[in-house]
């Protein structure tokens, strides 16, 4: 009730705003920012426009293009959290429990599941590899949660499981792009892209979508997993660096102290605004706004980058340790950021292509290393999260993008060295936790192999129809005109996964 | 009678009143301009293309006059009462009436539709299929406002057209633009910098017209180096492959071929033919060949696992959709899974096409073959050498024969179509390796009857035997040949049996010193190429040692298109929804049939293709110039969805125009871009003042109707040029291998990829916008935050944003930084240490203008506090310009501040 009648109130002010917005956006541009609740401008009806209208008449979109809007409806969650392993996880050694596989361990693969099938490494019969980690039940839903993840399976209460995604792509460049941005292709807009595009951000002085990396290596597909596509570039991933300047040209020139930087753009504003009295075009006004908000970004971001002044307890929870670019800094950062109003933060750690070429790539050896680098991290996420009762308002997504055989991998009859899976599209487990999300939930089962999913399947424009429900939006009518077609996250597919909805 | 039903009465006596009186004045109703879009708002969603609800489709013509599930047609012409379609539109029954659950159509709609059936109906074109007509030019009333030289017969026939429009929604012309301001506006639209010291300095001193002053900037090489980056945006150009790995790739040679097409005024029908066809024309000139790496732009993956023949493929259908959306405004993604839904475009008619472009030799290979091979001029001395002594001993035939492949190594068998493998396999699923002992089958090889293989691999092995027989290992013996270590990849003549037909071919190798699993080889392609012949005669020596000399060739090779001989052809047949995995019927090449146009003359091939794209009948083509070039200069298109003229386009905001520049750039400029662009800003429409009250700006934000002159944002190129011709930075080099400016550490984390960003040495560093390697993954970091496309798709229009990170990037990125400093420097020099004089003069180098005195105002504090903070630490001034002065390095702080002014980042 508290919140409804916090919307009314600021219901409110927007319409005083509206009035005299010029005169508002001259005189306080730094306080932009206030919830917009203008309706969405979106081009639902193929051949409309989805940009927002110019002119005098101006939303404050046509100011600040990552100005708030809400949502279609009223969504659940807030901000994402999106933390994805590149390379693709093992689900047959972290979370589904396959009993019957180990008894298969080490024999030829069955013929029907190779029957018409193509892998993208695996060449002819190869044996079958049983489960190299150790399994219990956890908690109160009884999750199977294997002792790769000791931390993790603390909280599997908090999450709920998918355990039968399937996908279409067996390559790592085209499953993330696919995972990431409903199409194989390069050149669509990311998830993040399109969150941002519809909600906008809530601070201002950040950017509205934050990219983290870790493991070394950008995901395979590159910086196209946070593009923007055809959406202005505005709604693009910002990658935030813990090496260097955070954002890129984030740092005043050496030499120029902040008082000279405020100067320098207060004297930019001023000659900028003596331009709009004379001229009135508006496109005057958003520049102005620009260089506000990138003076305000020089001063906020570097210190919600910086995780030294977190107390201790933080850091033993997290295992961070500031100056490094690491998986559980990154963690870190991500509850800062979403605390701050940014709307998604996504996660890549890179490393888990577990194909058993070397020691790293190895299923027992390389993947348990993997997963002690991000065991307490994201289980200390969850609980950060929870404890500021920031849980219930942000999503949490933790996935690859495919799952690996229950075979060991094999090429053209040559095995490898170490223990090894190769990629597999059609059963791995996923988990999302959070706004909306039913706790303790297990969604799909898959066969007693861990190769097919049998019942309860999910794609990913599932999961990205139930992200984009959980946010507001109806992921059908949730369009962009392009190429002279409106376009969607889910293409033309898509189902609410209704049961892991709380 | 009720009431009701009276009222009814009335209402029908009254709608048939109107019907009669409107009959009566016999008003053709206009099934493009006034059907349509009823048809297209409220029917063709559950009616046409993919739905047909009721068996019912109004968007073919036989379609609509069909009888549906029904078993009556819909619409029945001349008879609006008995038609269907009618009664269900009016219907009480709210389970019958349409459109289902929707609101009804209004009075005017329904009367519209029954005239028109009563009037027979008359099926039409869409406005945009209809060929190009010359339209006549109005007379206009007043001219009120229009700048100097105001007359009516001072106005271009483009006035003209923009005066009619102004007049009918009551506004009129803006003066001319201030003479400077124009100059620098016609020059960044023209070379994508401002006007230079000397131009700038002719035009104010009046010895040179506006009209020489624009005739000079076209002349100038920086208009081929501007408008080639609003091509290469449609082209999808890049310097890397995409997709996972993402490596580098030669395609420079191409941007080359598009700014010098620009800065020669290739016609527009030639730059069309060459680059979709170059390769099929009467013996194609390098530069024709150059051309067609157009279509090699599409992406090609290099990550293992993936099978090279599902991205031919994309490659293929995104050559399809950019052809139809570079030349003819056309959405054929939509065509690829079903029919159109909105455009009278049918699924397989996609795939129809898709047969004219089916036929190229590339793979999706790692090599990138076919690819032209640039010689050097030793090189190809010895080229022309070995040709002219084969076609005096062999003949013309087999001379062109060995030119061909020597240009671009086609026809040859790449390794990815080995099958069979037993103790061998496809490595990294691109190249054959061969274990000891093992084999594999390269199947339908067609050795065109020749004694020699060509063999391209490499190893670190020694002694390999290699066999090669016909079908299996039993087979009789084709090849047989030892492979020895490698100094890298070769290309290794192999006496071969000769043999017709097409035949399968079983290779194996041996090598006992091999490991087990070992490659003793990595086998990347094969080629069949008869042997010199003529050993007796005199300078056989010659011609073979330049033979073997050419074939270690080691220069720049161009991806380009190549059509497959005869017996390499593929059949093309429909993907059912767009699913490669699944074909339905074979098709042949053909266009769609309702553009027209096709004659039988023409060859069914790319080249018959392209003589279609740019024929006179064909509606879209020229039309679609006009519209690009327009919105490049304006910022908005005749019709303001660039990508789609077809029936859900936004209406032109001005038809005849569109159609009299389309006309007049078939016929009057003879395809000339440059005569269309002149044309355009020598019009009063493009000259007038941008600078307008906030009243009119309001009347008109978009500017649609051009009371005012085009002003927006520079292109992320422009920016970055500007600002280093400002400071005199700016490097003038043309052309060669793209540049990798100063960029920050760790942007580029490639997987699999050893590539990494080596900064450019000297001028190279302050290259145009136009040169700058772009990876496709990782874009260079300034041009995306300022909207630039990363180009793995065509892009017909980039969308201007405004974010903070860009004004951090103009702000704070050391290059921005270092211009500003060499400017501010520069000012001060200049005006011999008057910061008053300095600041003036940097403003006027800057946008051509002078500043206002509240301007220099606020400018001059800005230098007074930083000359004063400067002066007080000299520690952060010799950081921020190591041996300056403070005034000069407060100087640099001002003209940094004016680098990021408004009018600077906008074309005026």
């Amino acid at each position: 009730m508290k919140n409804l009648e916090k919307l009314f109130a600021e219901l409110s002010v927007q319409k005083l705003q509206n009035q005299t917005r010029r005169h508002f956006l001259m005189d306080c541009v730094s306080k932009v920012g206030g919830l917009a609740l203008a309706p969405l401008l979106f081009g639902c009806e193929p051949g409309t426009s989805a940009k927002a209208p110019t002119g005098l008449n101006l939303s404050e979109r046509d100011l600040n293009p990552l100005a708030p809007l809400a949502p279609p409806f009223m969504g659940k969650a807030k901000s994402i959290i999106y933390l994805h392993m590149a390379g693709a996880p093992s689900q047959l050694e972290l979370f589904d429990f396959k009993p019957e596989l180990a008894k298969l361990h080490d024999q030829d693969c069955p013929e029907s599941l190779l029957e018409g099938r193509k892998f993208a490494f695996i060449r002819g019969v190869p044996k079958m590899l049983g489960p190299q980690a150790k399994f219990s039940q956890h908690g109160e839903s009884g999750a199977w949660v294997s002792d790769y993840l000791p931390h993790f399976s603390k909280v599997a209460d908090e999450v709920a499981f998918l355990k039968a995604m399937h996908t279409d792509q067996f390559n790592h460049g085209p499953a993330q792009l696919f995972m990431q941005t409903g199409s194989p292709r390069l050149g669509r807009p990311s998830l993040g892209s399109w969150v941002t595009y519809g909600l906008g951000t809530e601070n201002q002085n950040l950017p509205g979508f934050v990219v983290l990396t870790s493991g070394g290596k950008t995901p395979d597909a590159g910086k196209s997993v946070w593009g923007s596509g055809f959406l202005p570039s505005v709604y693009q991933g910002v990658q935030c660096r813990s090496k260097g300047d955070p954002v890129l040209y984030l740092e005043d020139p050496s030499g120029m102290s902040r008082d000279m930087k405020k100067n320098v753009i207060s004297a930019i504003n001023q000659v900028n605004k003596e331009d709009f009295e004379a001229f009135g075009d508006p496109e005057i006004l958003a520049r102005i706004n620009q260089y506000e908000m990138a003076y305000r970004m020089q001063i906020e971001v570097p210190e919600v980058m910086n995780i030294n002044d977190e107390p201790e307890h933080i850091h033993e929870l997290y295992g961070t340790k500031p100056g490094e670019e690491s998986f559980a800094n990154n963690c870190l950062l991500a509850r800062k950021l979403v605390e701050k109003g940014v709307r998604v933060v996504q996660l890549y750690d890179w490393g888990w292509d577990t194909h058993g070429t070397d020691h790293d790539g190895s299923i027992d050896m390389g993947l348990r290393n993997k997963c002690r680098e991000i065991d307490r991290p994201m289980s200390a996420l969850l609980l950060d999260l929870k404890q500021r009762g920031l849980l219930e308002e942000t999503l949490v997504v933790w996935g690859g993008e495919f799952g690996r055989t229950p075979m060991q991998e094999n090429r053209e009859g040559k095995v490898q060295g170490f223990k090894g899976r190769d990629h597999h599209v059609d059963a791995f487990t996923m988990w999302v936790a959070g706004g909306g999300i039913k706790k303790g939930a297990s969604y799909g089962i898959t066969d007693d192999f861990g190769f097919s999913g049998v019942d309860e399947r999910t794609s990913v424009h599932d999961l990205h129809a139930t992200l984009l429900h959980l946010m507001g939006f109806d992921h059908e009518k949730f369009t962009y005109d392009f190429q002279g077609r409106p376009f969607r996250l889910t293409d033309v597919e898509g189902e609410l996964i209704r049961k892991i909805l709380a | 009678m009720s009431k009701s039903k009276l009222s009814i009465l009335i209402t029908l006596l009254f709608g048939a009143t109107v019907l009669y009186f409107f009959w009566n004045q016999e008003e053709k109703v206009d099934f493009s301009t006034e059907i349509k879009p009823i048809l297209n708002k409220h029917c063709i969603t559950c009616h046409g293309g993919v739905k047909q609800s009721g068996g019912f489709s109004i968007l073919f013509e036989e379609e609509a006059f069909a009888v549906n599930e029904s078993g009556l047609p819909a619409i029945v012409p001349g008879s609006p009462n008995s038609s269907e379609l009618i009664k269900r539109l009016t219907h009480s029954d709210p389970e019958l009436r349409m459109p289902y659950e929707r609101a009804p159509l209004s009075e005017e709609e329904i009367d519209l539709l029954k005239t028109w059936i009563k009037q027979g109906a008359k099926w039409g074109k869409h406005w945009a299929y209809e060929p190009v007509k010359k339209p006549k030019t109005p007379e206009l009333v007043q001219t009120a406002g229009i700048g100097t030289g105001g007359s009516p017969s001072g106005l271009s026939p483009i006035d003209q057209f923009v005066g009619e429009k102004l007049e009918e929604n009551g506004m009129s012309f803006s003066p001319e633009e201030q003479p400077l301001r124009l100059l620098r506006r016609v020059a960044l639209d023209l070379t994508g910098l401002p006007p230079s010291g000397s131009l700038v300095a002719d035009y104010s001193e009046g010895k040179i017209t506006y009209e020489q002053a624009v005739d000079q900037l076209l002349e100038s090489d920086t208009y081929g180096e501007k408008w080639a980056t609003w091509w290469l945006d449609l082209a999808r150009y890049a310097d890397t492959k995409g997709y996972e790995r993402d490596v580098s790739r030669t395609m420079w040679p191409y941007r080359d071929w598009v700014i010098r097409a620009f800065n020669d005024d290739k016609p527009f029908d030639e730059f069309t033919i060459e680059q979709l066809a170059g390769d099929l024309l009467p013996n194609p000139t390098q530069d024709q060949l150059t051309a067609t790496a157009f279509h090699r732009n599409t992406m090609n993956n290099d990550e293992g696992g993936t099978e090279d023949e599902e991205f031919r493929i994309a490659a293929l259908l995104d050559r399809v959709s950019t052809t139809y959306e570079v030349f003819q405004s056309t959405t054929m993604a939509c065509v690829q899974c079903h029919s159109h839904t909105y455009d009278p475009i049918r699924h397989e008619e996609f795939y129809q096409s898709a047969a004219f472009f089916n036929n190229t030799r590339d793979e999706d290979t790692h090599d990138e073959e076919p690819r032209l091979r640039f010689y050097e001029e030793e090189q190809q001395g010895q080229v022309d050498a070995l040709l002219s002594w084969v076609k005096d001993n062999e003949g013309e035939k087999a001379a062109k024969t060995r030119a061909d492949f020597l240009k671009f190594y086609e026809p040859k068998y790449a390794a990815h179509l080995a099958t069979d493998f037993n103790k061998s396999e496809l490595i990294d699923t691109k190249w054959l390796g061969l274990w000891s002992g093992g084999s594999a089958l390269y199947k339908n090889i067609d050795t065109q009857g020749s004694d020699q293989l060509l063999l391209d691999y490499w190893t670190g092995l020694d002694g390999t035997q290699m066999t090669i027989r016909k079908d299996g290992p039993a087979g009789e013996i084709l090849a047989s040949f030892v492979m020895n270590k490698t100094q890298g990849e070769v290309v290794k003549e192999i006496p071969f049996k000769p043999i017709s037909g097409k035949v399968n071919l079983y290779i194996e190798a041996r090598n006992p010193s091999a490991g087990p699993q070992q490659n003793t080889s990595t086998i990347v392609w094969l080629a069949f190429v008869p042997s010199l012949k003529g050993k007796e005669k005199p300078g056989f020596a010659q011609a073979q040692s330049n033979w073997d000399k050419l074939l270690k060739f080691r220069g720049t090779k161009l991806p380009i298109l190549i059509e497959n001989p005869p017996y390499m052809a593929r059949k093309t047949n429909v993907f059912e929804r767009g699913n490669w995995m699944v074909l339905g019927a074979e098709v042949s090449p053909k266009t769609p049939a309702e553009f027209g146009g096709w004659r039988a003359e023409w060859p069914a091939n790319r080249l018959g293709f392209s003589y279609w794209l740019t024929s006179p009948e064909n509606p879209l083509t020229s039309r679609t110039l006009v519209n690009r070039i327009w919105d490049q200069l304006f910022g908005r298109g005749i019709v303001a969805t660039l990508e789609d003229m077809g029936s859900q386009s936004e209406p032109p905001t001005h038809p005849e125009l569109l159609d009299y520049l389309a006309w007049e750039t078939m016929n009057g400029h003879d395809w000339s871009m440059k005569s269309l662009i002149r044309e355009i800003v020598t019009s009063a429409t493009y000259k007038q003042s941008s600078i307008v009250s906030a009243a009119a700006f309001q009347q008109d934000p978009d500017n649609r109707w051009y009371a005012r002159g085009p002003k927006f944002r520079l292109s992320a190129e422009q920016i970055r040029d500007q600002a280093l011709t400002a400071s005199g930075l700016l490097s003038h080099k043309m052309y060669g291998p793209s540049v990798k400016p100063a960029q920050p550490e760790g942007i580029w984390q490639t997987v699999y990829n050893g590539e990494s960003w080596t900064e450019s040495k000297g001028e190279d560093k302050y290259r145009r916008g136009i040169y700058t390697f772009l990876k496709r993954t990782s874009p260079y970091p300034s041009f995306i935050t300022f909207d630039a496309a990363s180009r793995e798709v065509c892009l017909g229009k980039r969308l201007v944003t405004n974010t903070p990170l860009q004004a951090l990037a103009t702000l704070n990125d050391p290059v921005y930084l270092e211009a500003a400093k060499k400017l501010g420097e520069s000012s001060w020099d200049k005006s011999a240490g008057n910061p008053d004089k300095a600041i003036s003069l940097t403003y006027e180098r800057l946008v051509f203008y002078p500043i206002s005195e509240s301007k220099k105002k606020t400018l001059l504090e800005l230098y007074a506090s930083a000359k004063t903070e400067f002066s007080r630490d000299s520690a952060a001034l010799h950081e921020f310009y190591p041996g300056a002065k403070p005034d000069v390095a407060a100087m640099g702080v001002v003209a940094n501040a004016m680098m990021n002014l408004d009018e600077f980042l906008t074309k005026p």
